[in-house]
């Protein structure tokens, strides 16, 4: 496969990313909180979706498409959201940085732990939602779960920045991140701020699995877990509290990690993991706020 | 000192001391009870414990997360695989995987040198990950054709595991003592000092950077006897398990569950989740929630989150609690020492105390000079907020100088500025010596000692151990030496202890030594901290709102002992302070701010007089009625 062509492909692999990459940045901004569950929130959604899929919605006959299964990740994903933020992370809105990433490492934990013990570990099958058309975008294969990656990242990303700059509820997200506490006075409900944080970000983490988990055809506990660190890595890379840099990290990340993996031989495919460490440790060494961050994050 | 040696022994509570041989009896008879196989967990649950103690030493006590300890506790394990397998004696095989999983480790923490974010954590799930699916892949890391031939003394085929446990057990318990020692070592205080206080801490001596990369060394150290003693009961490893991701999650579950810095609390837990799975019969199962071994760790996780909400303390609290709890049926409650000051004799204490300022300084930083601190238009900016504009101001050698002025006037700035927190441009001359560019470091061993108007001391820590922090820069064995306890470390501590007493006696604080700094009342903390500066043997002393928080007496008393540490110990001091009689009784000269600028200087009574002071800092009320309302 020629350079560009993987390019190509890494971009889209990069945008499927970047949907977790901007709710963690999302949440990140929004709450202080560096959350590593997005990736296990976004599973836990879809787990449902594809278990009814195969065994019907409990008490009906009625067996969802892969479609709906996807849009059942989404909307599951927004309600796990909401609950993790209002039964976990309230309580940790005063305490250290550090209580709120391991509540959220407990959120992970928990939600792989059920699946495990609901679901078993036997692979459950995710088929595409989009059909198993191949696109071809500059001589790079790209099946459809990848263009709607693509698609969607770009949606979602425009949506969030008109969003978030051009009402009044984004200023208020905005002061609400800056000074809680003066934003309170201001009479901003920074509670509805953390709800909308948490909400998005747990609808995105749906849609990033609902796309994600079809290129690998199955999903099993602690997959997405292990798929979100390029989202964070992404993240992280770009700039914890951009939405910018999210994807640029994001995209970034896919991009490395497909060119490394297809100029190797396919039987070593840990080098990407490798690739994605070396990429991680050399932006903190380097730029430690990221590519688009500000000096605040570091 | 001599005082706590004399004092009646208080007999030791019967109930926590039964409740101890109970489960060291367990510990150590439970063994000779259980099937091999059974044991053979405990040894696993074993090693996992002593790789929890070492991320708890991360975690709990310098408060960074480490994402991929069950990586670093493979690593550990395949490296004495790899050594102990080419036929190096077994001890050398320990000593080199304790090694190679601290460089590792070490390597994992390097963006904390330049970052105090969290994101250091995502360099370490990136490892995790690189290790689960590339390293433990590879044939040359996990060698199945190598084994770990644990000699015939330790040999599970003859002796079965108890021999082994036993083993495990001891180098737990070395563990357990090995991070105690770290914690009464310097070291030991700067992990501390980095979580809680990281920028303040650089007036203490310690660097964040390096203090963070020898917690992730340590922490990785430890980790790796863990996976050495996983090895050894192996032998050889074929499945990874132990060592992915998932194990990872469950090891910081067992810290917080287990309660930072609390070793029965970090060994039970680990206990819960990795060996009680295994020692119920198979098959045991529960009404709603099924099977007993893979529900376990889903209470685990849900526990974990209760933890971290509801008992951030953990299982380690719930402990001393109950321990608190029942000495209190049995006995009737200790009496707490009162947390206010004792009414001491300042002048009779200072001299005693006069030995604190026999501390080694370069012989040009002790030449006389009648102005200790000139600054030359010194000038503060942040953005487009000049927080300081300009100042010019002279300290005198052996005055108590004020600095006064309204809320937002500049006088902490001042502070930073003098003390190397603040970006400042001009001149800041100290004993004649430029200070403008110096590190915070190089300032605390020229001899200038500060508070913060917010507390720069640790909460959670006893007041001796944070006046032993602040000490840090006097001694400065090296870590290694420290934890060993080698070459002059015993006497250095010995002396800084000696020192913090003298410090507390010179307050009249020397009855609450062993007190947690944050169960005492704001103004007793505020003079802690006051003791924490004067304990590191300064020449110039710049106090922050040191009356805040003190009753009209208390603030009395402590007048008397700044002029005690002007007259006794010959300190020259600055304060920042809003309580116009003690500026009017202490001062020598009296300096006021308002939005940055300097606008009146002069004897304290003549610079409270003026009308443009009084509009500023007073009030337009009458002095005597600002006054009394404070």
């Amino acid at each position: 496969m020629e350079l560009l062509s993987q390019v190509v492909t890494g971009l889209a692999v990069g945008a499927a990313y970047s949907l977790i990459a901007v709710a963690v940045v999302l949440i990140y901004a929004g709450t202080k909180t560096l959350s590593i569950a997005m990736g296990e929130i976004g599973a836990f959604g879809l787990f449902a979706g594809l278990h009814w899929r195969e065994e019907g919605v409990p008490g009906t006959d009625y067996h969802p498409s892969a479609l709906v299964a996807g849009v059942i990740a989404v909307v599951l994903g927004a309600l796990l959201g909401l609950v993790v933020e209002r039964l976990v992370m309230r309580p940790l809105v005063r305490r250290p940085p550090l209580d709120g990433l391991i509540a959220t490492l407990g959120v992970a934990l928990l939600l792989a732990l059920l699946e495990l013990k609901i679901y078993g570990s036997d692979p459950v099958s995710a088929p595409s939602p989009v059909g198993n058309r191949v696109f071809t975008v500059l001589d790079a294969p790209l099946p459809a779960t990848r263009v709607a990656a693509f698609v969607l990242a770009v949606v979602v990303a425009v949506g969030l920045f008109v969003f978030l700059t051009r009402t009044k509820f984004g200023l208020a997200t905005r002061a609400a991140v800056s000074d809680p506490t003066v934003a309170r006075l201001l009479g901003v409900r920074v509670n509805s701020v953390y709800m909308f944080a948490w909400g998005v970000g747990g609808a995105l983490s749906g849609l990033a699995a609902a796309v994600l988990a079809p290129a690998f055809g199955n999903l099993t506990p602690f997959a997405q877990t292990q798929f979100s660190l390029r989202a964070l890595a992404g993240a992280v890379i770009g700039g914890l509290d951009s939405i910018w840099g999210a994807i640029v990290g994001s995209l970034l990340v896919g991009v490395v990690e497909t060119v490394v993996q297809s100029n190797v031989s396919s039987s070593q495919n840990g080098y990407a993991s490798m690739a994605v460490l070396v990429l991680v440790l050399g932006t903190l060494l380097v730029r430690p706020r990221g590519i688009l961050g500000t000096t605040g994050v570091a | 000192m001599s005082r706590e040696l004399f004092a009646p022994r208080a007999r030791p509570p019967l109930v926590p001391t039964v409740f101890g041989i109970l489960v060291a009896a367990v510990v150590l008879l439970g063994p000779l009870l259980l099937k091999p196989g059974k044991v053979s967990t405990l040894v696993t649950a074993i090693a996992i414990a002593i790789t929890a103690l070492g991320l708890d030493l991360l975690v709990g006590t310098t408060g960074q997360l480490s994402l991929a300890h069950a990586a670093l506790l493979g690593v550990g394990t395949f490296s004495a695989i790899g050594l102990g397998g080419r036929g190096i004696p077994w001890p050398a095989a320990f000593l080199g995987a304790i090694a190679i999983t601290a460089a590792v480790s070490a390597l994992i923490g390097l963006p904390s040198l330049r970052i105090r974010g969290l994101q250091v954590a995502i360099t370490a799930l990136a490892f995790q990950i690189f290790a689960d699916s590339y390293l433990f892949q590879q044939s040359a890391v996990k060698d199945n054709t190598l084994t770990f031939a644990a000699p015939s003394f330790f040999d599970p085929a003859q002796h079965g595991f108890r021999r082994l446990y036993y083993f495990g057990l001891v180098l737990l318990v070395l563990t357990v003592l090995l991070l105690r020692r770290i914690g009464a070592t310097r070291a030991g205080r700067s992990f501390v000092a980095v979580r809680d206080v990281e920028q303040r801490a650089v007036a203490f001596g310690v660097r964040p950077g390096p203090t963070k990369l020898l917690a992730y060394a340590l922490s990785g150290a430890i980790a790796g006897l863990g996976g050495a003693l996983i090895a050894f009961k192996e032998g050889t490893v074929n499945d990874a398990g132990t060592f992915n991701l998932q194990a990872s999650l469950l090891l910081v579950a067992i810290v917080v569950i287990g309660g930072a810095r609390s070793a029965v609390g970090i060994c039970s837990a680990a206990f819960f989740v990795r060996a009680l799975p295994n020692l119920i019969p198979a098959g045991y199962s529960l009404p709603v929630l099924g099977d007993v071994a893979t529900t376990i760790p889903i209470v685990f996780a849900a526990l974990l989150i209760v933890s971290i909400v509801g008992n951030p303390e953990g299982t380690g609290g719930l402990l001393r609690r109950a321990r608190t709890g029942i000495e209190g049926l049995f006995s009737p409650p200790a009496k707490r020492p009162s947390p206010r000051p004792r009414p001491t004799d300042a002048v009779a204490a200072a001299a005693q105390a006069a030995d604190l300022r026999r501390v080694s300084r370069p012989l040009t930083e002790r030449l006389p000079v009648p102005a200790l601190l000139v600054a030359r238009n010194a000038t503060v900016q942040y953005g487009g907020v000049r927080a300081l504009s300009e100042v010019s101001l002279e300290v005198r050698r052996g005055e108590i100088v004020g600095l006064i002025g309204a809320n937002g006037a500049g006088k902490s700035t001042f502070f930073n500025a003098v003390s190397g927190l603040a970006p400042v441009t001009g001149s800041i001359r100290y004993r004649d010596r430029e200070l403008v560019g110096a590190d915070p470091a190089r300032r605390t061993r020229a001899g200038i000692a500060r508070t913060f108007q917010d507390m720069g001391l640790i909460r959670a820590d006893t007041v001796r151990q944070n006046l032993l922090l602040a000490q840090g820069w006097i001694t400065r064995y090296p870590a290694s030496a420290g934890i060993l306890g080698l070459g002059s470390t015993i006497a250095d501590e010995r002396e800084l202890r000696r020192r913090a007493d003298l410090a507390l006696e010179l307050f009249g604080l020397d009855h609450l030594a062993g007190e947690t700094l944050g169960d005492l009342p704001y103004g007793t903390m505020r003079i802690c901290e006051i003791e924490a500066a004067v304990s590191t043997g300064p020449d110039l002393l710049l106090l922050d709102e040191a009356s805040a928080g003190l009753t009209p007496d208390e603030a009395h008393a402590l007048g008397d002992r700044f002029l005690a540490l002007r007259d006794e110990l010959g300190l020259t001091l600055v304060v920042i302070e809003h309580h116009v009689p003690l500026i009017a009784r202490v001062c020598d000269y009296a300096y006021c701010l308002e939005s940055g600028e300097l606008i009146a200087e002069g004897a304290p009574e003549q610079v409270t007089a003026q009308p443009r002071v009084v509009e500023s800092f007073l009030g337009k009320g009458s002095l005597r009625e600002t006054a009394s309302a404070r």
